[in-house]
């Protein structure tokens, strides 16, 4: 299929949030019905998941003429296998990180009452990733995606916050140095996972969430055992509510292959960015569950007030992410004599440049570009490209709408 | 398998025309348009040299294309 990539980026990460929001919603009524100790239902969720995730699993291996069923959610999919050698570290990270980010969750909601105004300062988790794009990628983040993330990031904040909740130094330093920076191994750790090519072509998110699963649950019973024994047998006890913890599971699974999916597409600071319209699906989702648990949208004015305003801030982020990419082609001729393996490494070089290629033709070398403004990347990238010797011509091709092979 | 960025100049006024005849064809990773020396750039990913030549061809048959320029990557970093 040869669609408009940023299109399908954003259709995958909003229809993510869309599905995750039902399923926060499923797992509020669970919880306030229910009244089940969190430690316990959190292994006894992961373990129905990995049910469910399985049965899930194997109805999209079914073929469906020369494609797998599931080659409709993910064309990269083919059918359930076993992870590669290659992938089995970022699993263990990508578990690690998701166990890690899962305890903490629960340990948070376990020890106060109305949590939601700690649990709001998880937004920042954009940020986390930003920092680390920044750091770790060559394809780093542009001063727009800087400012449209701290506008996502407030705003996902403001929607979420809640004036019951309480407010306090050891909620925040778990959030902040525990539950942020897990999140943020998992999603890079997803991420690597899926642009990696397996047998010469690009993984599969069906596979990726069912080995985070059962990466996940035996980290995640490793810490639920220490921390209380009592409870990790208990969670056997609770699978007695399969049906709900399957309904929930099964359809947080739609949400993670979509989610890792548009992963692969875009990257993770603007994926967990887009993911912020979670919290305003959740709003029609949780009106219609408070006809049947006792949960409420919002409790004053000023919190609706200050709810949309959050919501406004994170759709106008959102649209100026999707708005301020601007990309372009060089094509460059080297002086005759210049070793073109020198010239490829110093073109890879430059930030901005997202590919480089060696070219038998008119020209020597065909690289990629992206930036924030076509005035400012073209200055920047000019100035880079004058102080390389061995070009003796290069050519700028603004690019103006694109599609690709996804 | 081969790679080979194409670049295309289509006439005046048939360039949706031609964007529309690209989109159906075979064994292409992406089309941009763009501004500049050139109006189309088409990568194209296929098995043979033959595959190639079949795919420049059934380029250089829509009507609108004045002129082509085939690039064949040799050696590729993506990010």
């Amino acid at each position: 299929m040869r669609i408009r990539k940023k299109y399908l980026f954003y259709v995958l990460a909003i229809l993510s949030s869309l599905i995750g929001a039902g399923v926060t919603v499923i797992d509020t009524y669970i919880s306030v019905k229910y009244e089940l100790n969190p430690w316990s239902l959190c292994l006894a969720i992961f373990i129905a998941g990995i049910l469910i995730t399985f049965l899930l699993c194997l109805i999209l291996s079914i073929p469906v003429g020369k494609k797998s069923l599931g080659a409709r959610i993910d064309p990269s999919f083919k059918r359930l296998r076993l992870p590669k050698k290659e992938e089995i570290k970022f699993h263990l990270m990508a578990g690690i990180g998701n166990a890690v980010a899962t305890v903490a969750y629960f340990f948070i909601i376990s020890i106060y009452r109305e949590p939601s105004a700690i649990l709001s300062f998880f937004e920042v988790v954009i940020l986390y990733l930003l920092l680390m794009e920044s750091i770790a990628e060559k394809n780093a983040p542009t001063l727009a995606e800087v400012q449209s993330s701290i506008v996502v990031t407030f705003g996902a904040i403001m929607a979420s916050f809640s004036f019951q909740g309480e407010i306090n130094l050891l909620g925040l330093l778990i959030v902040f140095f525990v539950l942020n920076p897990a999140w943020v191994v998992f999603s890079i750790y997803q991420r690597k996972l899926k642009i990696m090519k397996i047998d010469g072509r690009h993984n599969d998110a069906i596979n990726i969430r069912f080995w985070n699963l059962i990466f996940t649950t035996f980290f995640t019973a490793i810490l639920v055992y220490f921390i209380d024994r009592r409870n990790f047998f208990n969670a056997f006890d609770m699978l007695k509510h399969w049906n709900l913890f399957f309904l929930s599971m099964g359809i947080t699974f739609f949400s993670y292959v979509l989610y890792i999916r548009a992963l692969g597409l875009g990257k993770a600071s603007v994926t967990q960015a887009v993911k912020a319209f979670t919290i305003i699906f959740a709003i029609p989702f949780s009106i219609l569950a408070s006809n049947f648990v006792p949960i409420s949208f919002y409790e004053s004015v000023p919190q609706l007030v200050l709810k949309i305003m959050g919501i406004i801030l994170v759709i106008v982020g959102v649209i100026s992410f999707a708005l301020t990419e601007v990309k372009a082609y060089i094509f460059i001729k080297a002086k005759t004599g210049y070793p073109i393996n020198e010239l490829l490494t110093n073109l890879w070089n430059i930030k901005g440049v997202t590919s480089v290629a060696v070219v038998a033709g008119r020209y020597d070398l065909i690289a990629k570009a992206r930036m924030r403004t076509l005035g400012k990347g073209y200055e920047r990238i000019i100035r880079e490209l004058e102080k390389i010797k061995g070009i003796e011509y290069f050519g700028w091709e603004a690019i103006l709408k694109e599609w690709e092979e996804v | 398998m081969i790679k080979a960025y194409i670049l295309i100049i289509t006439y005046v006024g048939n360039l949706k025309a031609v964007l529309e005849e690209m989109r159906k064809l075979e064994n292409i990773e992406s089309i941009a348009v763009v501004a500049g020396d050139y109006d189309i750039i088409v990568k194209a990913k296929v098995d043979t040299p033959e595959d190639l030549m079949e795919l420049t061809d059934k380029i250089h048959a829509i009507k609108g294309v004045k002129r082509t320029n085939t690039q064949v990557i040799e050696k590729e970093i993506e990010a």
